[in-house]
């Protein structure tokens, strides 16, 4: 049996300011090896649910565990632990002023000693790793170039770069495929799901079109003000509840839909 | 609307006050003031026709200028590059920056050419103490603007390296400073240009540079030497304009 990569029990979270909780008392396994989709509405907390389960948000209840480490709620995860989990950001998060191998090679950060990586110096197994992930991405011929010269296409396969040069066990991708035209998407949805398959990488993305997570992820999780309406293998998941997932009419929303009969 | 009007009476009143407090008790006789045209305008005559013999003087003391100016804006950035750094929100807490922030506001409201006589003071004369007190002054704006250039950068790439396990230094080197070093170029680029029409004068309190032969000839009553040192300030502060127009193009 194998262990779960990501353990939620009980999470809930407000961010600061905000009156509503952006996350409300959500429970949930995932297991290793599993590509897991997350759908729902814009503010259903899918980039907050994210961005915790990434170590970076603190003040939080409940219990999460990631990778087999408790995460403190008072605390952000300490950078030594960060390495194993990448994140594929929604607007990409690239250096627009870098070049495409320096930000792939940013996502090697965090396996690097810092005073060689703060002195600029990278080792060539350092280099082999991202000249081969820019290769997988399709983008070995863009390496030298400066991002902010780039399409979003390309952009986004950068961003992919980045988050596989890590070499993490888990894969949080946020919208990876918003801001591309369909036959795009489909691509990069490829690309990152036989990448993570071949790596052996849990994944976890989230996205606004059911027809891609349908395609691309094995079990499917749709979001709501911030809590679980479904969580059923994707041949499960019915057409109703996809559209009630985001049916501004329907009073039921926000609580648990009946999706299996 | 009265009581606007109102307002406009007082402002007006306060005004008048004013103006009549710096009359009276300013010690100028009416003779003197009279007398004053005629001797602007005779002290004007001597400084013509401008001495053009002192052309070495002139060439020296721009030279110092120019290195009080080159120096002094290194030795700035090089403490500003810190301080600047503890001056950001982004890369300390409330419980640094604000503290820094208010040292900063202090060394900028010091008066450079007051800086430069206390340093004449603690150094001596010569260039030195114009470095010092440049590279003091100029501290305080520069590690202002650096700390605005690391807050003014995009956060998402910061987050990214962060999610990477990236630390606050790797952050800075890799997502900071590629975004913030067109910035820093402009903004010290300006600082130097500050910084060389600044020390200009520095030598009329003996912070050594091109000031220093203007006082000497004012002293001396060659007023037509100090005429040309005066053109030749004019001409270098004109000259500086313009290099730093160019330069400001090739940065917007
Ligand atoms: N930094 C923040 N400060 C305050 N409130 C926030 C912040 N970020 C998100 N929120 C709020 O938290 C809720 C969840 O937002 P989140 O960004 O997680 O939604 P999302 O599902 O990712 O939406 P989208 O599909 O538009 O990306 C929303 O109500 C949002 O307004
Ligand atoms: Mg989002």
């Amino acid at each position: 049996m194998m262990q779960d990569a990501i353990h939620i029990d009980d999470l809930s979270f407000g961010h600061h300011g905000a009156e509503q909780r952006a996350i409300d008392q959500i429970s949930l396994n995932i297991a290793a090896g599993d590509c897991v989709a997350l759908l729902g509405p814009s503010g259903a907390g899918k980039t907050t649910l994210l961005t915790l389960l990434d170590g970076r948000l603190r003040d939080w209840q409940g219990r999460v565990s990631v990778l087999g480490t408790p995460f403190e709620p008072t605390r952000a995860l300490p950078l030594a632990k960060r390495a194993d989990t990448g994140f594929i950001f929604q607007e990409f998060a690239l250096v627009e002023r870098s070049t495409v191998m320096r930000n792939v090679l940013n996502g090697r950060l965090g396996r690097m000693p810092s005073w060689r990586a703060l002195l600029g110096n990278v080792s060539k197994s350092d280099m082999d790793i991202a000249r081969s992930t820019l290769s997988d991405c399709g983008i070995a011929d863009l390496a030298d170039r400066r991002v902010d010269s780039l399409s979003g296409g390309q952009r986004q396969r950068v961003a992919i770069a980045r988050c596989l040069a890590q070499e993490p066990k888990l894969i949080f991708a946020d919208e990876p495929v918003s801001n591309l035209d369909p036959s795009r998407a489909a691509d990069i949805l490829t690309l990152l799901t036989s990448a993570a398959q071949a790596r052996g990488a849990t994944t976890v993305f989230s996205s606004h079109q059911p027809e891609l997570a349908r395609r691309f992820a094995d079990r499917i999780i749709g979001m709501r003000n911030g809590r679980i309406v479904f969580d059923v293998a994707t041949r499960d998941l019915t057409d109703d509840a996809t559209a009630a997932l985001y049916d501004d009419t329907d009073p039921a929303s926000g609580a648990r839909l009946k999706v299996v009969s | 609307m009265r009581s606007r009007d109102l307002g406009g009476f007082w402002a007006g009143l306060l005004v008048a006050g004013v103006v009549l407090w710096s009359l009276i008790t300013t010690d100028v006789e009416l003779s003197r003031l009279l007398s004053a045209g005629p001797r602007i305008a005779d002290f004007l005559g001597r400084m013509f026709p401008p001495d053009p013999t002192i052309m070495d003087e002139i060439w020296k003391g721009s030279a110092e200028t120019l290195r009080i100016a080159i120096l002094g804006t290194l030795g700035a950035v090089f403490f500003s590059v810190p301080l600047g750094i503890l001056a950001s929100e982004t890369m300390v807490s409330a419980a640094v920056h604000r503290p820094v922030r208010t040292v900063l506001a202090f060394i900028r409201a010091i008066p450079l050419i007051l800086v430069a006589m206390l340093m004449v003071g603690a150094v001596g004369l010569g260039p030195l103490p114009g470095i010092i007190a440049v590279a003091f002054h100029a501290t305080g704006m520069l590690a202002k603007f650096y700390a605005e250039a690391i807050d003014g950068v995009s956060r998402a790439p910061i987050a990214a390296l962060e999610s990477a396990g990236a630390g606050p230094l790797l952050r800075l080197r890799y997502a900071i400073w590629p975004q913030m070093a067109p910035v820093v170029a402009r903004d010290t680029i300006f600082r130097f240009e500050l910084n060389l029409r600044e020390s200009l004068i520095l030598g009329i309190v003996g912070a050594g540079g091109i000031g220093f032969y203007i006082q000497t000839y004012v002293r001396s009553f060659q007023y037509d030497k100090a005429a040309s040192v005066t053109i030749a300030v004019v001409i270098m502060v004109i000259a500086i304009e313009g290099i730093n127009v160019a330069l400001r193009r090739r940065f917007a």
